[in-house]
């Protein structure tokens, strides 16, 4: 009897506790699938024929935000302009080709008369979203409100007087620029329309393929065709740009088909797109992973030590092992996309055992065999300072690490956000590795200036050539493009020969898209990406 | 009551001025500003005039104590400053990320509340059991995931394997919530469930739960109404903690699901050593903690009437 009352109380409460889980259970699936209903359109973002004639695409990007300085696409807010002429918002009085060579865009020619005078001709027929033409007024008002807005537009440009004549614009500046054409083609020098204003939200009117619509800072951008567009018919009605920050959610994106591309996808998810359903474009840019010799140390200030180091590091097996072919292994400051670039010159290669015999003849030994070298009781311990918030920096750090331990150094990483304070204190270190665009305009003069030179506000090595500030000299004036290439190779090459910097990897700039997408091409500037070409069959 | 609010109200004031001077300082000390940051974002080396000029038009040059003192009295008048990174009123920035930092926070204690109470209860009352050892299992496994793991992982299942649901956010709406949520509810619940199969069989022991039971009262009612109205007041506790922490953002959990909530900004705010931004946060997060921290003070003594409050007359 007892046996039976505790059988039956078990069951009622076996019986509660299973209404209970149920109950609960069909509420939590009652909210998920509440939420489920899959919306038309979210498996493509592609809609055709009697769906809907509006032809959409959606582009995921990692670097549209306000850490890059691309809070909205204002050119001459900080670097809004990349986010204006990469999504096809504005467009530059002159653009570069595949070879990194000027052309006029919304330009028709131009003319040098002296050298303080630049006379450049707009192109007819071309109006700005906002419905007015672009005229030499208009882009007068452009540039005098970029310089003075935008203190590195102004800091390069050195415009002293602009005068607009129909459709001919002359541009006097203060001091001899011969890069002012180059310039104009950085995207600060997107022309808008200024008496259409900024929105609160950022938003200019260009004369691109596509006007913008809405902006959401970190989150989007809403695109339109621009029915009255200069250069062909834009082939898709809308676009939405989508800041999608974290690479692995950019990935699943792509995989689910919420985006049609991507920038920025990590390397390591390539292999899941190598497949017939999505295409890759990219290539080399001046983008280059490079280290700086501190000609102070008492270390790096020995050529042999230096001449080591460039030996020492294997370039080739850092892009391909830890890259995983990702980058171009450099040879000096620019990829070969440009004419004075890549193989253009030469460099020290990999080559572990002279590296070691150049120490060995330097002096500098290991005689108590603990795989160190010492010379006059100074170990041979390179300080590399460098910084995570690149990636492959932190990354080249180890692979370095490792090589120049096999001859004979002790690599002391220092990866730190705060390098910048650091590298101004020439007693903190040895090497500095950094990544640079080295030509954003597509003129060479710009990495000498900023990084070699003895007036360099980053040359924080002190690194100094008599030879290579001649030649820097005669850049400085020179404006014939034969001439500036030629001087182009021969200072990287004296830095080379110096050892004064080690150029390890270039980057390389990939996007990835769905089979169907065409028109989307990679360029060696990174500066172009949504053009009238875009397309998804 | 009323002075015991009064006082606790007063007691912020100290703590807002000490976690803000002290988070500015620490923000200060890790080096680095927010035009060096944007150079290197950038990767486009900016000459020393630009940047000195651009330090300057931020502040950044004068001394640490004139920033701290520049921007406290700012917000003493209302001005909570602009942004050195996207330019834009701090304020406004912030307020526009509540509505969705509010949504994920609430949904996530919801699903917490819904899947970590029946199965405690379940595993307390089917104790040592297969049920309770599976249960104990899963938390077990739920607890060790990292909450990107746990992300990446339900996107794959059910945005990617079984699209039901997007990857990225469309805007703030339940859809966009439910992944987000079920993320941060996975870890909570995996916590809590175990706390509240302690608390049940804690109550389950106790004597009035087998002299009800001998009364021949329904096993379910002692349970609804004796034994989960005892473990309510732990419950809370765990639950308001919670809640603040959810309202100080989840970074992580925003960022692979782009939910454009407080979280990410902080974070991002942080990495770009955006001052203004990060006191905003710091001072948001000071008030939702003193906020929840009064709240369940003040929910203890209706939950259990034996609770009195401190200052209060027994």
């Amino acid at each position: 009897m007892m046996k039976k009352e505790k059988n039956t109380g078990r069951k009622k409460r076996t019986a509660v506790l299973q209404r209970l889980v149920l109950g609960m259970t069909a509420g939590l699936l009652a909210g998920i699938f509440s939420g489920c209903t899959v919306r038309e359109g979210d498996s493509s973002t592609y809609q055709t024929g009697e769906e809907s004639s509006t032809k959409t695409f959606v582009f995921g990007d990692t670097t549209f935000n306000a850490e890059n300085g691309e809070a909205d696409i204002n050119p001459r807010h900080d670097n809004g302009g990349w986010a204006c002429i990469r999504y096809g918002v504005g467009e530059t009085l002159f653009r570069f080709t595949d070879q990194m060579e000027i052309e006029p865009w919304l330009a028709r020619s131009y003319e040098n008369t002296d050298e303080l005078t630049w006379k450049i001709t707009l192109r007819d027929g071309i109006t700005f979203t906002s419905g007015r033409n672009m005229d030499g007024e208009a882009v007068k008002e452009c540039l005098e409100a970029l310089v003075s807005e935008h203190d590195r537009a102004a800091g390069d440009l050195h415009i002293a007087e602009i005068t607009a004549e129909g459709m001919t614009l002359t541009i006097r500046t203060e001091i001899p620029v011969p890069t002012l054409i180059n310039a104009l083609a950085d995207p600060y020098a997107c022309i808008c329309d200024v008496r259409a204003g900024v929105t609160e939200d950022g938003i200019v009117q260009g004369t691109g393929p596509y006007r913008a619509v809405s902006l959401t800072p970190d989150t989007s951008l809403e695109l339109v065709k621009n029915e009255d567009y200069w250069n062909g018919e834009p082939k898709l009605d809308e676009i939405t740009v989508r800041t999608i920050t974290d690479g692995d959610t950019l990935t699943m994106a792509l995989q689910s088909g919420e985006i049609d591309a991507a920038y920025g996808i990590p390397y390591l998810s390539y292999p899941l797109f190598e497949n017939d359903g999505y295409t890759f474009t990219g290539c080399a840019t001046s983008r280059v992973f490079f280290g700086a010799m501190n000609f102070e140390s008492g270390i790096t200030g020995d050529p042999a030590v230096r001449k080591a180091i460039a030996m020492g590091i294997d370039k080739e097996g850092f892009v391909e092992g830890l890259l995983d072919g990702n980058g171009y292994a450099a040879t000096g400051v620019y990829p070969d996309s440009f004419a004075f670039g890549g193989d253009a010159v030469t460099a020290e290669g990999y080559d572990p055992d002279g590296a070691a015999q150049v120490l060995e003849d330097a002096g500098w030994t290991d005689e108590d065999g603990d795989g160190l070298r010492e010379k006059d009781g100074t170990p041979l311990v390179l300080r590399w300072l460098t910084y995570p918030s690149r990636q492959e920096l932190p990354l080249l750090a180890e692979a370095a690490q490792a090589m120049l331990g096999e001859i004979g150094f002790r690599v002391e990483i220092i990866n730190t956000a705060d390098h910048n304070r650091l590298r101004s204190d020439s007693s903190a270190w040895d090497i500095y590795v950094s990544a640079m665009v080295t030509a954003p305009t597509g003129d060479p003069e710009y990495f000498f200036t900023y990084h070699c030179l003895d007036s360099s506000d980053s040359n924080d090595g002190h690194y100094h050539s008599d030879r290579l500030e001649e030649l820097a000299e005669e850049m400085a004036r020179t404006f014939d493009v034969q001439r500036r290439e030629e001087l182009a190779v021969e200072m990287q090459q004296t830095i080379l020969d110096d050892n004064a910097y080690v150029f390890c990897s270039h980057l390389r700039m990939s996007m990835i898209a769905k089979a169907g997408v065409t028109g989307l091409t990679a360029h060696p500037c990174d500066y172009y990406e949504i053009t009238v070409d875009l397309d998804y069959e | 009551m009323k002075r015991y609010i009064i006082r606790r109200l007063l007691s912020l004031i100290p703590v807002l001025f000490g976690i803000t001077f002290l988070s500015f300082a620490l923000m200060h000390a890790a080096g680095s500003d927010a035009v060096l940051q944007s150079m290197d974002a950038s990767g486009i080396t900016l000459s020393r005039e630009v940047i000195d000029a651009r330090r300057a038009e931020l502040g950044l040059d004068r001394p640490f104590l004139v920033q701290y003192f520049s921007w406290l009295g700012g917000v003493l008048t209302g001005d909570m400053g602009v942004s050195y990174v996207s330019g834009r009123d701090v304020f406004s920035t912030f307020i526009s990320k509540l509505p969705a930092t509010f949504l994920l926070a609430g949904a996530s204690i919801l699903l917490t509340v819904v899947i970590s109470l029946p199965l405690g209860i379940l595993s307390a009352v089917r104790q040592n059991r297969f049920t309770d050892w599976l249960i104990r299992g899963c938390s077990f496994v739920g607890n060790s995931l990292p909450n990107f793991f746990t992300a990446l992982l339900l996107i794959y299942l059910l945005a990617i394997c079984i699209p039901v649901f997007p990857v990225i956010s469309e805007g703030i709406g339940v859809r966009s919530a439910f992944l987000p949520a079920l993320t941060l509810a996975t870890a909570m619940s995996s916590r809590y469930l175990m706390q509240v199969r302690t608390a049940v069989l804690d109550e389950l022991g106790k004597d009035y739960v087998a002299g009800e039971r001998a009364r021949g009262i329904r096993f379910s009612a002692t349970l609804w109404k004796s034994v989960l109205r005892s473990c309510m007041t732990s419950l809370f506790t765990l639950l308001a903690l919670s809640v603040g922490s959810l309202l100080g953002g989840t970074a992580v959990v925003e960022s692979v699901f782009l939910w454009d909530g407080v979280g990410k900004l902080a974070v991002d705010a942080v990495n770009m050593r955006d001052y203004p931004v990060v006191q905003a946060y710091v001072v948001w997060t000071a008030l939702v903690y003193t906020a929840v921290n009064l709240i369940t003070d003040i929910s203890y003594h209706f939950l259990d009437p034996r609770i009195r409050l401190e200052g209060g007359r027994r």
